[in-house]
């Protein structure tokens, strides 16, 4: 399933509180996007609550803006992306 | 002596899924009907449930049907058996074989006015016509007054027909039930008492009620490996007779009546008591049945096959005198190796399942009377292999057909009947040509003509005519089909065959309207209503098929206005699926092109690269990428890149034209579209030839772009005319007219006026087609153009859907129940304007109407303003 780099605006800010409101929130996000088989893994959020980078697995670019809209949530753009791991490129230690 | 075993101790652990059973009789007596679906591993004790309902007082009348593990499957098996015991109009229907279609409104009519519960057992072994009505009665469950509870296996084969049916099951009144193996406690229950080591019967069984059984029922105390182990040392207390009536009776599937029990195992009343005793047979209206099949197939599997040949024979002589069920006879004929019989009634099972539209029962049939057919005259084999290539076709095995009718057309040779060796080079020449093999299509297709030119002329000249002209069609060389098509046309009225008559009517129109010719609308709405008052599917399927097609290539909105919603109806009523998602695919095209993106993407159905529509995938795939493209999101090239590929594959210019134009888009938003030249520029020459006006149009345009030459088009339409000549603000009026908001944008964004440039860019903003919007922003900076829009705006970004603030205000009008006109008063706009809005509102939600925009809304909680993830 190819993975997405989904970017996102909230010029009031986003605000999901730390307690029952703010689990529910989520939990209705997660729910929804089960529903076209998309899986939010995790989200950065910039400092100031207004941008969001969000990585999710989905069937599809469609998918992941079906599930966006039925969440109310809003897209900027989408980039489709592949994991880079760094330390894949150090050598065995005990090789010389 | 089997009392410890009986009913109940067999329904431990089932008062749950019962009451689940009984309480969906209750609904649906109270009118809110109920489908249900009950699975289960064999032996899990499926039957005994459903038996303990029907005992129970339910109140409604009782109609069972099951299914029975034959090589091929009889035809509606269940409803059969049903119709036998029902009164009126269902035994009628069924009995005459008709279609599902025809059988279903009356089946709904009993269910609607006489509550009853229909049991279809075993439905793994099912034909195709059977689970189509298995489904079809699933979307409709909810208005009965009815209970269906429908029985099966559930450890099916990955490719197995059923699970797509299980998949799609769907509707308000559906339910579904696995049921589970016993637990140790239940096994404990049951097995200490006669002192067994609860424990290891357990793990031996799995809980398996029917494996528990067995083995308790053997009555010693080491444990057999297996059912079928577990089976026949059961089957080993029986005195000798007894066993070997058992064994007899074991090759007959379903109920076997006392006759042939007789035929097969002798007349000794004394050993079948003893079976029955056993509790291995149970006693039925009709005859004697066993317990369960696991058991009949272990039994069965000891037979010696010289024996069991034997055996099968004797049960096709009785069953034949019976008048039984032709697939029933095929069935003992093949296992008993009686060739003559085989050939005898394959044929006819097979005719029989394909007019109740089980097309893979019916291929089944006629591969086995193929199988037999050596001692066939050549006229009975070519005859054979015509029909059967028909319904191998129907399920898409295009090479097996075209093989098939290859053999007849040279068995047709052989007998020196040219009429009929060119009627079978025209079969041939229709499958080719379905199966993509143009070449071989067209040259076949014409020496079948060249050959029946020869002869009196007659129906197999009608119909090689009206091949030409779909040939032709798809080749995109109009003229030469409408030359013969008309020739069809009047030959097959002036021989009276009706069929030909219908198609070529509907071949000529289409070529008609393709080439520009109004008129051409009228015919083909005529042989759609001749094929609606005349009950021919085919002709209704493809005349809806063709309306769609026209609507989508010359922006007929109209016409697919006026006709998708009738036409899907019809097809998946009529089993025709497969129409069905050409449908889909051609109105989720003129989604797109309406500006309705998400509603464009949720119309494909999920099903369009299965079996039989590699075609419908090409227009899916270029919805797909275009879609993409436009809004900027990856994976564009993939999907343009498959359809291209699927298109070069195809020849046809149907879909390299489209194809191509959409390619062009895509290179054009990325700013290269230097590095599509070659590909626009065939399609258009190839656009021109066939004069395929609307797509040549839109070819022009991205050639002119491109900044190649471009040849004069005799008959652009309007909208992309204007837009050639430069005349960018009629241009755009015309595709708003039309009802085209991207195309509109288009025209607009290339103009050289600021204002203009801005009227793009919103509605590009509206849309959501950054990419686009990208590069009018661009050509307003080097035009020097004073105040740019700030790319889309974040306020707009922030709203749910992408709506505008605009768009939200309008939403909450039409959420108050609005219309139009009030809408325009209250924001201080024009209608106009309001139209604009509110279809860019739809599309944006995805849904097609002010009802289903107003429950969006209350959905994502924007009726009031306020929104879910935001202070």
């Amino acid at each position: 399933m190819p993975r997405y780099l989904v970017e996102r605006s909230f010029p009031d800010g986003l605000d999901i509180p730390i307690d029952d409101n703010g689990m529910k929130t989520v939990a209705s996000v997660v729910a929804t996007n089960a529903d076209l088989g998309v899986t939010w893994v995790h989200s950065y959020v910039g400092d100031d609550n207004r941008k969001t980078f969000c990585i999710y697995d989905g069937p599809s670019p469609e998918a992941i803006r079906q599930v966006a809209q039925r969440n109310g949530l809003p897209v900027d753009a989408i980039t489709e992306v592949r994991v880079l791991d760094p330390y894949f490129y150090v050598g065995d230690p005990n090789a010389s | 002596m089997m009392g410890f075993m009986g009913a109940s101790s067999l329904l431990l652990e089932r008062d749950e899924p019962l009451a689940r059973l009984r309480a969906a009789a209750d609904q649906a007596r109270a009118g809110s009907g109920r489908l249900l679906l009950v699975t289960g591993e064999a032996g899990v004790g499926k039957t005994a449930l459903i038996d303990r309902l029907v005992e129970t007082d339910h109140g409604m009348r009782v109609w069972a049907g099951s299914c029975e593990q034959l090589f091929t499957a009889r035809p509606l098996g269940p409803l059969a058996d049903i119709a036998s015991t029902a009164d009126g109009r269902l035994g009628e229907v069924v009995g005459r074989g008709a279609p599902v279609h025809e059988i279903l409104p009356v089946l709904l009519d009993e269910l609607r006015s006489h509550p009853t519960l229909v049991v279809f057992e075993d439905v793994h072994w099912a034909d195709e016509a059977t689970l189509d009505v298995i489904a079809l009665l699933a979307r409709r469950m909810a208005t009965t007054c009815s209970l269906v509870v429908v029985t099966s296996r559930d450890e099916l084969p990955v490719d197995h027909p059923l699970r797509l049916v299980f998949g799609a099951l769907a509707g308000a009144g559906v339910e579904r039930m696995r049921l589970s193996p016993l637990s140790l406690r239940a096994v404990r229950e049951l097995a200490e008492p006669l002192g067994f080591d609860a424990d290891e019967l357990f793990q031996r069984t799995g809980g398996n009620p029917f494996f528990v059984t067995e083995v308790l029922a053997t009555g010693c105390i080491e444990l057999p490996s297996s059912v079928r182990d577990a089976v026949l040392a059961r089957a080993a207390g029986l005195e000798p007779q007894a066993r070997a009536l058992l064994e007899d009776v074991s090759i007959v599937t379903g109920t076997i009546p006392l006759q042939l029990v007789a035929a097969l195992g002798g007349a000794d009343a004394g050993s079948l008591a003893e079976c029955l005793a056993s509790g291995m047979l149970v006693e039925t209206a009709n005859g004697v049945v066993f317990r369960n099949d696991l058991a009949r197939e272990a039994i069965a599997g000891e037979i010696e096959p010289l024996r069991r040949a034997a055996l099968h024979a004797i049960a096709l002589d009785v069953l034949r005198a019976t008048n039984a069920d032709p697939a029933r006879l095929a069935h003992h004929a093949e296992a008993t190796g009686d060739a003559e019989s085989v050939t005898e009634y394959a044929p006819i099972a097979g005719q029989q399942a394909a007019a109740r539209g089980a097309h893979r029962e019916a291929a089944e049939q006629y591969r086995r009377a193929l199988r037999f057919a050596g001692h066939l005259d050549v006229v009975t084999k070519a005859e054979l292999l015509e029909r059967g290539a028909h319904e191998v076709y129907l399920i898409d095995h295009f090479d097996e057909a075209i093989a098939w009718l290859m053999d007849a057309v040279e068995l047709r040779h052989e007998a020196g009947d040219v009429l009929a060796e060119g009627d079978a080079m025209r079969r041939l020449s229709t499958v080719q040509r379905c199966g993509g093999r143009r070449s071989d299509a067209r040259d076949v297709g014409e020496r079948a003509i060249a050959l029946l030119e020869t002869q009196p002329q007659g129906f197999e000249l009608a119909a090689a005519y009206g091949n030409m002209a779909m040939l032709a069609m798809n080749a995109s060389e109009l003229d030469v089909g409408l030359v013969a098509a008309r020739k069809s046309l009047d030959l097959a009225a002036a021989c009276g065959n009706r069929n030909a008559e219908i198609y070529s009517l509907n071949t000529f129109g289409m070529l008609g309207l393709l080439s520009g010719d109004e008129r051409g609308l009228e015919s083909l709405e005529r042989s759609l209503q001749i094929g609606l008052a005349e009950g021919r599917d085919d002709h209704v399927g493809r005349a809806y098929i063709h309306l769609a097609d026209i609507a989508q290539r010359h922006r007929r909105y109209d016409l697919i206005d006026r006709y998708y919603g009738e036409a899907t109806e019809y097809c998946i009523d009529h089993g025709m699926e497969l129409w069905a998602r050409y449908l889909h695919v051609y109105y989720a095209r003129t989604e797109l092109d309406r500006g309705r993106w998400a509603a464009a993407i949720s119309a494909i159905p999920p099903s369009v690269d299965v079996p039989g529509t590699p075609l419908a995938r090409i227009d899916a795939v270029v919805i797909i990428g275009l879609v993409r493209a436009r809004r900027g999101d990856p994976g564009h090239w993939n999907a343009l890149d498959e359809a291209h590929m699927l298109a070069k594959r195809s020849g046809e210019l149907q879909w390299v034209a489209p194809v191509a134009a959409a390619r062009a888009e895509a290179a054009w938003l990325e700013g290269r579209l230097g590095s599509v030249a070659d590909e626009i520029q065939s399609a258009l020459q190839a656009c021109i030839d066939s004069k395929a006006w609307w797509w040549a149009a839109e070819l022009a345009w991205w050639s002119l772009r491109a900044g190649l030459d471009v040849p004069d088009l005799e008959l652009a339409p309007a909208p992309w005319a204007m837009l050639l000549e430069g005349r960018n603000r009629e241009s755009a009026a015309a595709w708003r007219e039309l009802g085209c908001p991207y195309e509109e944008a288009l025209a607009l964004a290339h103009s050289d006026d600021a204002d203009d440039l801005r009227a793009a860019f919103e509605i590009y903003d509206s849309l959501g087609a950054d990419p686009a919007a990208a590069i009018v922003v661009r050509r307003m900076r080097e035009l020097g153009v004073r105040t740019i829009p700030r790319g889309a705006r974040s306020t707009t970004r922030a709203n749910p859907a992408g709506l505008t603030t605009r768009e939200l205000d309008v939403l909450r009008l039409i959420t108050q129940g609005l219309r139009n006109s009030d809408i325009a008063e209250e924001l201080v706009v024009s209608a106009k304007t309001v139209d604009h809005h509110v279809s860019s509102v739809l599309s944006k939600l995805g849904v097609s109407s002010r009802a289903d925009a107003a429950r969006e809304a209350i959905r994502l909680g924007v009726q009031d303003g306020e929104q879910v993830t935001q202070r």
